[in-house]
């Protein structure tokens, strides 16, 4: 390297390093560390964590209690009911925001509360919609109220109203309308946002060759916010792979292990049972590998150039 | 025709507003209500008899230390923001302005510890911190988040388009990679610094599982793992629990009213990851 070369690597070098001191210690560092870490028996109170070789790794696939299989079932479970609903509920909110005469402002703001509240607090809030005799039973007795009547006639019965958190079948689903609830109105924004760069001439263009709202959205709205689309999804299936906070508040994995999820399986393995944080990091690399394979797939599905933009 | 669709459209969406800010208005009216008045009636959204006994339960030494809690938050929040937009706007303008070898490769490294998920690095990152002392220590609560590759990202975009002829000229005159930093690209940068801040002080607010589990000592607790200690109690007292939801969240509300416009820009500018 020449003096000058030297001289200007030592400049970028060190406008970096703080930042990459950080960056370095605790995620590079850390991903390499848990590798070292699910190789041993690893109790964090005995110093001594012999060497295991892959045994952490077979005893969480293969051992016969393992929650492993069935927190990665309940994990795709959440994020196969999550993604749909988010990304429906949050484009048909950014179409009606799109076409709102006016308060644009406004209504972005109130959709953008949720994803500003601690998700502690929202999960406190829905344990107590979800009571037996909260608010969204009592919305439910009213629609069964109106509903029954017709079902008596038709010879059905309305089911009872369910206990929604203690309930096996119900307590998943519940946390989704909550996550969704929550995550919705953010992803809207962003829709609205691509919404907003579509040039108005394409669907005056269209109005003119007689197009119907419905052809308009089919044609122009939808292909080009495929980006958008893609972008939402990745992010959705990303992140809810990763759902802990709701689950630890509402039902902490309850009840049975209906509700237990890949990251809530970790931290109970890691901090809550002896000698777990080899195990924890062996599910936590499965867990790294599941989501790594499931994005790179659907990338290459997708097979888009513009992402991140 | 069109415009009772429009009509409708309209109504719909003022209808669907109001259901997202239901479960609001439910957190405030319960949080108002005398323990009678919340027995008798839970679901209700008109208080009949409103008092602040709940708030003052909830802030109470013994029963409630809401006090410290949004206290610690306030001083994890602040310190995580000061120090990720120094330590990111430094690293962004190596990246953007300057050149050296490797850098791309440095940044490419960089940006590929996004992918990680945080579950994955949670355990290493308790282990490191512990190793390191930081168990139960203000630093350990912070450290991870002193820089952020996310605020590396978008600075490094928003310095990329700030025009190289002021950095000329400044050369010129003898200003040197730290003066061109200093003070002609970060005046410059202010929007974007604006926006990173307010995402970075919003998602330390909000985060959880890092101080549950690097914390033990209740007088270190941010204000989210505060409130989640109230569902703990043996038998749930949700009036106080609502006070305390409504104390942990107003400053964010709060927040978001004064700065909301850099926030919705700042998303839209960047598609961020949510909180």
């Amino acid at each position: 390297m020449s003096d000058r070369a030297r001289r200007e690597w030592m400049t970028g070098v060190g406008f970096v390093t703080p930042a990459a001191a950080v960056v370095l210690l605790f995620s590079v560092g850390a991903i390499a560390y848990s590798f070292w870490v699910s190789l041993h028996n690893w109790d964090i109170l005995i110093p001594a964590h012999p060497f295991v070789g892959l045994h952490n790794y077979s005893d969480v696939l293969f051992d016969k209690d393992t929650i492993f299989w069935i927190a990665l079932g309940n994990t795709f479970y959440y994020v196969t009911l999550l993604v749909p609903s988010v990304i429906v509920t949050a484009f048909l909110l950014s179409l009606l925001a799109y076409k709102a005469p006016y308060g644009q402002g406004f209504f972005k703001a109130a959709f953008f509360l949720p994803s500003i509240t601690p998700v502690v607090v929202i999960s406190l809030i829905w344990m107590w919609l979800y009571r037996f005799d909260g608010p969204v039973n009592m919305g439910l007795g009213l629609v069964y109220a109106g509903v029954s009547p017709i079902a008596r006639l038709a010879g059905l019965s309305t089911p009872a109203l369910p206990n929604w958190l203690t309930n096996t079948s119900t307590a998943m689903p519940a946390i989704v309308v909550m996550s969704a609830w929550q995550a919705a109105g953010y992803y809207s924004v962003i829709f609205l946002a691509g919404l907003s760069e579509i040039p108005r001439e394409f669907y005056e263009a269209a109005h003119v060759d007689g197009a119907g709202a419905l052809k308009s959205l089919l044609y122009i709205t939808l292909p080009l916010l495929r980006n958008t689309f893609i972008f939402v999804s990745v992010m959705l299936v990303i992140g809810g792979f990763q759902v802990f906070t709701q689950v630890y508040i509402m039902t902490r994995g309850g009840p049975g292990t209906s509700t237990e999820v890949m990251t809530s399986a970790i931290f109970k393995k890691a901090f809550q049972s002896y000698g777990g944080m080899g195990t924890a990091s062996a599910m936590a690399w499965l867990l790294f590998a599941v989501v790594f394979v499931f994005v790179f797939a659907y990338m290459r599905i997708v097979k888009s150039r513009r992402i991140y933009d | 025709m069109k415009r009772a669709g429009k009509l409708i459209g309209f109504a719909a969406l003022i209808a669907v507003t109001f259901a997202m800010v239901l479960p609001y208005l439910w957190m405030a009216a319960s949080a108002f209500k005398t323990n009678t008045e919340f027995t008798s009636r839970p679901n209700d959204l008109v208080v009949r008899h409103p008092t602040l006994t709940n708030f003052a339960g909830a802030v109470d030494r013994g029963t409630g230390r809401m006090g410290r809690y949004l206290f610690n938050s306030l001083v994890y929040a602040a310190t995580v923001t000061v120090f990720q937009l120094i330590f990111d706007s430094l690293a962004a303008f190596a990246f953007a302005r300057l050149r050296w070898k490797g850098r791309d490769v440095a940044f490419t490294l960089l940006l590929s510890t996004m992918m990680l998920p945080g579950a994955v690095i949670l355990v290493p990152t308790y282990l490191i911190a512990v190793n390191l002392g930081l168990a139960d220590t203000i630093l350990g609560v912070v450290g991870p988040s002193l820089a952020g590759v996310f605020g590396i990202f978008l600075l490094r975009q928003f310095f990329l388009n700030i025009p190289a002829d002021l950095e000329d000229s400044a050369r010129i005159d003898g200003c040197g990679a730290f003066g061109i930093y200093w003070r002609i690209i970060m005046p410059l940068a202010k929007p974007a610094l604006i926006t990173l801040g307010l995402f970075v002080f919003i998602s330390e607010w909000n985060s959880f599982v890092w101080p549950l589990v690097i914390l033990s000592d209740w007088d270190k607790y941010p204000v989210t793992v505060g409130v989640s200690l109230f569902r703990d109690e043996s038998s749930i007292a949700w009036p106080k629990i609502f006070a305390a939801s409504v104390m942990g969240s107003a400053p964010l509300i709060a927040l978001f009213a004064v700065a909301q416009k850099h926030i919705v820009g700042g998303i839209t500018l960047s598609g961020m990851k949510a909180g």
